[in-house]
């Protein structure tokens, strides 16, 4: 390994920690029928052990500095300057801990979600797989084991969304996802290809070493086609259409992979490129402006859904936009911090709304809920708290990583990005309070949508197990204080000295005076969350909205605007420009070109040769006796030619 | 001597099994099996180093029965007795031993072309490996035009092959000369030689618009012997310009690559749309092949030795991963009696294991990454881009795009979705049939994971 970020040498400890949840998905999968519930118990306790392992190995991840920062592991090599690895660095080890440590979490929440399915074992292989899948990705120390880590974890995804694969909805979502992240993958595999040919080494060490001496534009391409496949793994507009709809799959899915953790591979990927992007100024701009956009675009279509997971899932798309514009503009240490807090109360929310749908009966509309509070007061404790802290109300962890982003627009220099950041949170404020009241305020209005289903006995809602509720009361202690006790301070804070190694160089760019400060800034957010907070209560939460909560949710459905129920034309803009178009080139060439020109100019030449063969049309029996009998008479002429031929030598 | 023996095997052995009982399908699966297995573990033992030759001719000129396997040869022979003994182990058609004698046949006659040091065996082997085929497709197959259709256009090929073949010697003054570091061929002569090869070569990948034979005789052939054409005999013409075309007409290669790879191009393209709306599902196996084998012509037309080390993965990942996709599909006709998408669905809640089968599959053929079809694909199109061409890597990567879709939609409406209410509900594979794939699947993870052996010939 001449090349290498870390370390050399081996590190036993990554390599175990890696494999164990592949362990597990291989035993699910294989003994699946035999191990019954026990499927459950093995993964989480193998994704337990990897977690354990993860903290184990603190010390050795944040040894050193500049190059030879973290422990290294060295797996196999294709050909020179094709060297494979695995690397524990500060920055791979906060992924680590999420995917394990939140992951863990939520694969024990499962035990209890998915209890009764016909599949559960297949569940737990593919969880695990998922964990094994998102550890390469975050481990690797090159770039094709980033690409192959990024393709498993779609994988992964397409399973899980399909899980249920006899709903054609949840088969239609995983195609879609599949095939949107395959368009991802494809913009990172150009990316390789221009680092191929420009560095000749896919070692992140060698690629960035020489960063500096690329030429502007070789940069700004390969950070853009990289983006692009952050960009469809993260959501980011325009190919954030599939995360909506990933959400037919069971919701401990949507809480790992499409919150917690794999839709912020693009974060990782960002942050992970540092060098890269801290050389290319247009790169940081598109990064930024695209990340900011999404904040936008993802908070305005959270407020017009009904379904509590799509609300959740463009609640997603907008924060994942906050961290991509951090670590886009280079404000690194927040984008991370956003995603950090952002795990643990997006993974609360939909754990949260997983106990409301287990108990309603996979219900999932909103405006068939209300009342909720005084039924499952655990669970409106827990969308509360996770609520309080998406919002950014000071005190929570969310608004020590959100302020962190925020004001890093600023200080980096794009005070328009900073602009689309303040009015966003006060969206954000907006649909997640108008979430909560309308599901928890209010009358149940279950039955009254129920009654038209008549034949159906009316589900009441009932308290979940104990398995469920451990894992999302353990959630709430990180999305309250963990920004407090880490993110506090300023540039002293624990976070920025963890990151010191890695970003210290580049934190220092900070540029420029911000003709505003950090304390305006913070009061500046406050003020828009207020806002929204505000417009959230005088629509769904005062007494008289409440009084006849059912005519005026009605009401708000059937007003909704066209631009929003139809989600900004972007699914209907793709539909048109190119899956359509595709299917008709392919009715096109399979139908006519093929069979008529192609095929239809061989049949005319042999038409005409038949013409001009007339003559010994005699041979022509029809039979194939007579046929196979010429050919093999032939074959034996022209042996025995050359055999006499051999022989006169 | 050892690789005489191997040739010898199958082809002995396929005529020796007209003898046996009609009845005893068993038997003649069980010693077609074992055949096929001796002959993969002589392939092994023979490796690069055994060669066996024999003074033939000296005029017009030198030629000789020369047989041995070059580093490329003996990873696509590794390959073909492989698929060979699976699609043996997975045949269940009717007059069973006729058949496997056939595969026998084709496997002896296929190993004769790949271990072929002299030229004028490789065009004499060449034709030779059309018979079985064609012999199926007239006994087996769905329609007898289907079968002239495949023999007329592939003997078209095989006849400038061997005229080719002929003028070659003529000038050259030997055919002895495959896998020699012999100089190249040069003189006013050359361009047509090189023609006359390059036709048979494209007919029989095929490259568009040379494709026409292959549709129907993929979807008309087999399972069992589809999955071995597909996997290794349309390896022949590739084989052809690895080996032969570019390291004895180096030069007209080189003058003509922007042919070949618009024509790669194009089939690349081409073949992935059309398999995006076909309804049945070996067609739209079959236009992948079109479009996946349409890359190696382009990484030849490229002469990048890291395109060129790709396109050896990506051969035996294709003839993995297309034998592996025929075979499962061969399960799913039998069992349902029909191969049409609009007909099938839900069959992954009842049968898992076929359902885990064509999904790996299918995975592999789209490229996923960490199995075989990526590792080829990728080094493929790294050194397509290092040698300065960028607008085939951009079709290559639409075509990637395209290929999950496609791929994706014969695995979901085969497998997911509800179940058809008046399809016939069968069993899950039975122990044999998946022993007959897995071989195929296990290498597909190998390759796709450790590639190395391959790429340092």
């Amino acid at each position: 390994m001449s090349h290498s970020l870390g370390v050399t040498g081996t590190y036993p400890l990554v390599l175990t920690l890696w494999l164990l949840p592949l362990l597990g998905a291989i035993i699910c999968w294989a003994f699946g029928p035999q191990l019954r519930t026990m499927s459950g118990w093995l993964a989480s306790a193998l994704v337990g052990i990897s977690f354990v392992l993860a903290v184990a190995s603190w010390s050795d991840a944040t040894q050193g500095a500049g190059g030879t920062l973290g422990a290294h592991q060295p797996l196999a090599s294709w050909l020179p300057g094709f060297d494979f690895g695995l690397l524990l660095d500060p920055l791979s080890l906060i992924w680590t801990f999420i995917i394990t440590g939140v992951g863990f979490l939520i694969v024990f929440y499962s035990i209890g979600y998915m209890d009764g399915d016909r599949a559960f074992a297949r569940f737990f292989a593919y969880m695990s797989f998922f964990v094994f899948a998102m550890l390469t990705l975050v481990l690797s120390d090159n770039f094709i084991g980033l690409l192959v880590g990024w393709g498993l974890v779609g994988l992964a995804s397409y399973f899980l969304i399909g899980f249920w694969f006899e709903r054609q909805s949840a088969v239609a979502a995983a195609r879609k996802a599949f095939v949107i992240n395959v368009v991802g993958d494809v913009g990172m595999m150009f990316a390789i290809f221009l680092i191929v040919a420009n560095v000749h080494s896919i070692n992140f060490g060698a690629v960035f070493a020489a960063a500096p001496a690329l030429s502007a534009g070789v940069l700004f391409a390969i950070c853009v086609t990289l983006f692009i496949g952050a960009a469809a793994k993260s959501a980011q507009i325009p190919l954030h259409t599939w995360l909506p709809d990933a959400m037919e799959g069971p919701t401990p899915v949507s809480a790992l992979i499409h919150a917690a953790t794999m839709v912020t591979a693009g974060v990782y990927l960002v942050a992970r490129c540092a060098p890269l992007w801290d050389h290319s100024h247009g790169a940081q701009l598109l990064v930024g402006g695209i990340g900011a956009a999404t904040a936008l675009v993802g908070a305005i279509l959270g407020t017009a859904q009904w379904d509590i997971k799509r609300i959740l899932a463009y609640s997603t798309m907008s924060q994942i936009g906050y961290m991509i514009m951090g670590v886009g503009v280079g404000a690194y240490e927040g984008g991370i911090a956003h995603f950090f807090a952002h795990a643990f109360f997006k993974a609360q929310l939909f754990l949260g709304a997983g106990l409301i749908i287990h108990a309603l009966a996979d219900e999932q509309d909103i405006r068939a809920m209300g009342g909720l509070r005084r039924r499952m007061p655990f669970a409106f404790w827990v969308m509360l708290t996770a609520v309080l802290s998406i919002c950014g109300v000071p005190g929570f962890s969310g608004f020590f990583s959100k302020d962190a982003v925020i004001y890093g627009a600023l200080q980096h220099g794009h005070p328009w990005v900073y602009a689309t950041d303040i009015v966003t949170a006060g969206i954000t404020a907006y649909y997640m309070f108008r979430l909560l009241f309308v599901a928890f305020l209010g009358e149940y209005r279950g039955e009254a949508a129920q009654a038209h289903a008549a034949a159906e006995p009316a589900h009441r809602p009932h308290a979940p197990a104990w398995i469920m509720n451990a894992p999302v009361a353990v959630l709430i202690a990180p999305s309250v204080a963990i920004g407090a006790v880490l993110m506090f301070g300023g540039e002293n804070s624990p976070w920025q000295r963890f990151f010191a190694p890695l970003f210290g160089a580049t934190s220092s760019r900070a540029i420029a005076l911000p003709p505003v400060s950090e304390g305006v800034t913070t009061l500046l957010v406050f003020i828009t969350v207020i806002i929204g907070f505000a417009i959230a209560w005088q629509r769904y939460a005062t007494r008289s909205a409440q009084a006849d909560a059912v005519a005026r949710l009605r009401r708000e459905s059937e007003r909704m605007p066209a631009l929003l129920t139809n989600l900004l034309y972007f699914d209907w803009l793709i539909e048109r420009l190119f899956v359509r178009p595709a299917q008709q080139l392919g009715a096109l060439f399979g139908r006519v070109l093929d069979p008529h020109v192609f095929d239809g100019a061989v049949r005319d030449l042999v038409y005409w040769a038949r013409w001009l063969g007339t003559l010994v049309r005699s041979f022509q029996t029809g039979l194939v006796r007579a046929y196979a009998l010429i050919l093999v008479a032939g074959a034996a002429c022209f042996i025995v030619y050359y055999a006499v031929a051999a022989g006169v030598r | 001597m050892i690789v005489l023996a191997t040739i010898l095997l199958p082809l002995v052995a396929g005529a020796l099994l007209f003898a046996l009982p009609r009845q005893d399908r068993v038997l003649s699966r069980a010693i077609g099996v074992v055949v096929a297995t001796i002959t993969l573990v002589t392939v092994i033992a023979a490796g690069t180093t055994s060669e066996w030759s024999f003074r033939w001719l000296s005029r017009p000129f030198d030629a000789a029965f020369h047989f041995g396997a070059t580093p490329t040869s003996f990873w696509i022979a590794l390959l073909l007795t492989v698929a060979t003994a699976c699609a043996i182990a997975a045949s269940r058609e009717a007059r069973l031993r006729d058949f496997v004698a056939q595969l026998l046949l084709l496997e002896g006659a296929m190993l004769g072309l790949f271990l072929a040091r002299d030229l004028l065996l490789f065009a004499l082997f060449w034709d030779l490996m059309l018979l079985p085929v064609f012999f199926v497709l007239i006994g087996w197959g769905e329609h007898p035009a289907t079968a002239w259709r495949y023999f007329i256009y592939n003997f078209a090929g095989g006849l400038t092959l061997l005229l080719a073949t002929a003028a070659f010697g003529v000038i050259y003054g030997s055919t002895d000369v495959i896998g020699r570091a012999a100089g190249p061929l040069v003189g006013a002569w050359a361009p047509w030689i090189y023609a006359g090869f390059a036709f048979a070569f494209l007919v029989k990948t095929p490259v568009w618009p040379l494709h026409t034979w292959m549709p129907p005789t993929y979807s008309g052939l087999p399972a069992p012997m589809v999955a071995v054409v597909s996997a290794v005999q349309s390896k022949a013409g590739l084989y052809g310009f690895l080996v032969i075309a570019l390291t004895l007409l180096p030069h007209e290669v080189h003058a003509y690559a922007l042919a070949l790879m618009v024509l790669g191009a194009v089939s690349l393209i081409y073949g992935a749309v059309i398999a995006l709306t076909q309804n049945d599902a070996k067609r739209i196996v079959a236009y992948s092949s079109l479009s996946h084998l349409g890359l190696i012509a382009i990484a030849v037309g490229s002469g990048n030795p890291i395109a060129l080390r790709g396109a050896l993965v990506y051969i035996v990942a294709h003839g993995l991963f297309s034998a592996a996709l025929f075979l499962v599909l061969g399960y799913v006709e039998e069992r349902e009696a029909t191969r049409l998408l609009a007909r099938l669905g839900g069959l992954g809640w009842k049968n898992p294991k076929l359902a885990g089968a064509l999904c790996i599959a299918a995975l592999a053929a789209l490229g996923l990454p960490g199995l075989a079809g990526f590792a080829g694909e990728l080094l493929i199109l790294i050194g397509v881009y290092q040698a300065g061409y960028v607008w085939p890597v951009i079709v290559a990567l639409i075509a990637i795009v395209v290929a999950s879709a496609y791929f994706l939609r014969l695995y979901q409406d085969a497998m997911n979705g509800p179940e058809v209410p008046d399809v016939p509900v069968r069993g899950d594979l039975t122990w044999p049939e998946a022993l007959a794939v897995a071989p195929l699947l296990a290498a597909l993870v190998v390759v796709g994971v450790y590639p190395a052996p391959l790429l340092h010939p």
